[in-house]
């Protein structure tokens, strides 16, 4: 009996292919799907491996630059400054994340917390701006607009035609029927997620996680699924194809396009955040209130410079067996970091907590649900964004504090305050270069394997939510499909 | 004539919506006779037909064919029945050939070539046409094809809805002539139609439907095919 089943929708599903395959505008839409998504990977993966060759350049570029400045005073290094760049993860290829928009390269200095830099977006001119092709993009709202082309009238045609009756009068269930163009349209879909896969499959020997890897693949393939299921159940649902096809439009533009979008707009309006101009001003506001660091004089140093007098036990700065203008410049620029932290951590609980809520809406929309699912696996979440941050301002104060030290213990404080007397002086008042070896090598690493499935495991939960529903429905459809 | 019953209806009746489209209807049709239900346009006719094949439920009542319920083993009696609907509605990006492979396919029938050929021979179907796209065929062909379809399935008994319905005087013919041989080879013919004179050259019997309702009866007797006008009548004064 099962065997009997399993030929009935065989047949049906092998008919309705070669009905895609006589029709022009099947074959078109399954040619032009998989050949978009196939390019997008490629081009994505050159545009990936190079930036990743370009990163590892320009990293070593940059320290080899720092540690070939000739002798000079080491405060002019803390602001010569030092480059540090975050290689994209494997699944980036696919799943490029917030990477397009956040950048992925921090320019270290003195005094200030700068954002990161070279992001896609900001990079590109004119309209590319708005129309970075990458594979998560097709496949998360390119692709079911494709399912649905080439599917709103699987079922639907044959009540219109008029075969739905004698197919149904030949002895195949109306189980059977809707298989068969399930499965049809299931095999027509994972032609856009080949591709994909083959990228995966590439990445998966790319020191990523086969595990991690594999629940990517199984997050798209159920995307896919969830497609295939919806609009067949659509086009059970509907007599008409036109009806078919205009409430499958409706639900893509829903689901892919409004309610992604409300998502954020919502988040922002629960958990505004200020503008970066507002924030910087803010921040300097605050700076300024703490001394200028530049200046030993500043009345914000009167108490360091007491408590040095007394730790010393000497009556003027000019006797202390330290640099006072560097100890200024070590004690203000540690001050100035608890406030550039502080601002720095607000934004970023800020924009966490707007993530988070945007993420809700995978509860409404699966495409929602699978880019959280995605991003989060593939490690180019805001989240890993964030770590990035941190993880490059502690790098930014070792290098800069090292660079104080340096200050501190290596030139005359004499010297130093008379540097700007004569060219001589000037001369005079710097340290050997061979003290610029104050940089810590700095390799960002994604979380481990096991933190990013564990923090994408509701998203998981959506997804799967997703799947059940559209199980419901095309159940539905069965029960109240007749000719 | 009739020596057991094949397809009955008992009692039959279906209403959609407070209305009623079936009243009461009770009628058996026996081995290899050819049963014509003629009614005029909304007369229940199309009902009748979707509820022997399972395409809607009685209301109350039954509708058998071979015995089986049809409510209660569509499945079973959809692979034994042959469905020959008005406007033949196969794939147009499909062969002649094609369509009866696929829905022989979809009925879990297996046939050779040969036998394809033959049937499609049986019917007439120009030879050079077998392979051409239904897009092509003209619907007397496309009629010949559903019937070789019907042929192929060696389905003892065969629904036919309006089967003549647009189709030129020879083709009439010819089609008359078919479903006359496959009642004698033991076929059991159930049509439905309002084409009274093509009912009566090719039906054992006749019955009258109107509302719903079976309100006539006319029996061929012998050779000797049921009296045209007589039906006519009937027929008219009902409609």
């Amino acid at each position: 009996m099962a065997g009997i089943i399993s030929n009935t929708i065989k047949t049906i599903c092998a008919e309705q292919w070669r009905y895609w395959l006589r029709t022009k505008v099947a074959t078109t839409v399954l040619i032009l799907g998989s050949v978009l998504t196939l390019a997008a990977l490629v081009v994505n993966a050159f545009h990936i491996e190079e930036a990743a060759h370009a990163r590892e350049h320009l990293q070593h570029e940059a320290e080899e630059r720092f540690l070939s400045q000739p002798d000079k005073h080491p405060h002019r290094m803390v602001h010569y400054g030092h480059y540090v760049f975050r290689t994209p993860t494997p699944l980036s290829v696919i799943e490029p994340g917030v990477d397009t928009y956040t950048g992925n390269a921090i320019f270290l200095e003195g005094h200030r917390q700068n954002s990161a830099m070279f992001a896609e977006q900001r990079q590109s001119a004119g309209l590319t701006r708005f129309s970075s092709l990458t594979p998560s993009f097709l496949a998360l709202v390119l692709a079911p607009l494709f399912i649905i082309l080439i599917g709103y009238g699987s079922v639907s045609r044959e009540r219109e035609a008029g075969t739905l009756t004698l197919l149904l009068t030949q002895g195949a269930s109306r189980w059977q029927l809707v298989l068969g163009k399930l499965v049809a349209l299931m095999l027509a879909s994972s032609i856009f997620l080949l591709p994909l896969l083959l990228a995966c499959l590439y990445v998966a020997f790319s020191n990523e996680s086969a595990l991690v890897v594999t629940l990517f693949c199984l997050g798209y393939a159920l995307y896919f699924l969830l497609w295939a299921v919806v609009v067949t159940a659509c086009s059970t649902l509907f007599e008409k194809s036109s009806a078919s096809f205009t409430v499958l439009i409706v639900i893509w533009m829903s689901a892919c396009i409004l309610l992604p979008r409300m998502g954020s707009s919502v988040a922002t309006s629960v958990e505004p955040s200020i503008g970066k101009l507002e924030a910087d001003f803010k921040v300097e506001e605050k700076l300024r209130s703490l001394g200028d660091g530049h200046d030993v004089n500043d009345p914000a140093f009167v108490k360091l410079k007491q408590d040095l007098l007394d730790k010393y036990n000497v009556d003027s700065v000019d006797d202390l067996p330290v640099n006072f203008r560097g100890i200024v410049a070590q004690y203000s620029e540690q001050r100035q970091a608890v406030v550039i932290n502080e601002f720095a951590e607000s934004r970023m609980q800020e924009e966490l907590a707007q993530a988070r809520i945007a993420r809700q809406f995978g509860w409404l929309s699966p495409t929602v649900a699978l880019r959280s699912f995605s991003t989060l696996l593939a490690g180019t979440s805001i989240e890993t964004h964030h770590r990035f941050l941190r993880e490059a301002e502690i790098l930014r104060m070792q290098f800069v504090q090292g660079l104080n030290k340096v200050h501190v213990e290596k030139l005359d404080y004499k010297l130093d305050m008379n540097r700007n007397s004569s060219e001589e002086a000037a001369d005079k008042a710097v340290v050997e270069a061979s003290n610029w070896a104050v940089l810590s090598e700095f390799s960002f690493q994604p979380e481990a394997p096991m933190a990013r499935l564990s923090s994408a495991a509701m998203y998981c939960l959506q997804l799967l939510l997703w799947v059940g529903v559209a199980a419901l429905l095309l159940k539905l459809a069965v029960r109240r499909f007749n000719p | 004539m009739t020596s057991k019953s094949v397809i009955s209806a008992s009692e039959l009746s279906v209403r959609i919506d407070q209305r009623t489209i079936l009243d009461n209807l009770n009628f058996e049709v026996g081995k290899g006779e050819v049963f014509a239900l003629l009614g005029g346009n909304g007369a229940g006719k199309s009902t009748t037909l979707k509820t022997f094949l399972g395409l809607m439920k009685p209301s109350t009542g039954t509708a058998s064919v071979m015995g089986m319920s049809v409510a209660d083993n569509t499945n079973e009696v959809q692979k034994s029945v042959a469905y020959l609907p008005e406007s033949v509605t196969l794939y147009g990006h499909l062969s002649g050939y094609e369509n009866i492979r696929y829905f022989l396919s979809v009925a879990g029938v297996e046939k050779t070539d040969d036998a394809i050929h033959e049937a499609l021979n049986k019917v007439a179907l120009q030879e050079n046409a077998w392979h051409n796209t239904l897009s092509n065929y003209s619907k007397g062909m496309r009629q010949k094809t559903a019937i070789a379809l019907a042929i192929l399935r060696n389905a003892p008994v065969l629904f036919l809805d309006e089967p003549t319905s647009g189709l030129d005087p020879a083709a009439i013919d010819e089609f008359n002539s078919l479903v006359s041989e496959l009642a004698n080879n033991g076929a059991t013919i159930f049509m439905v139609t309002h084409d009274v004179y093509g009912a009566c050259q090719v039906a054992h019997r006749i019955v009258l439907l109107s509302n719903g309702k079976l309100t006539g009866s006319f029996e061929r007797v012998g050779d000797t095919p049921i009296d045209t006008e007589a039906v006519h009548a009937a027929f008219a004064g009902r409609k």
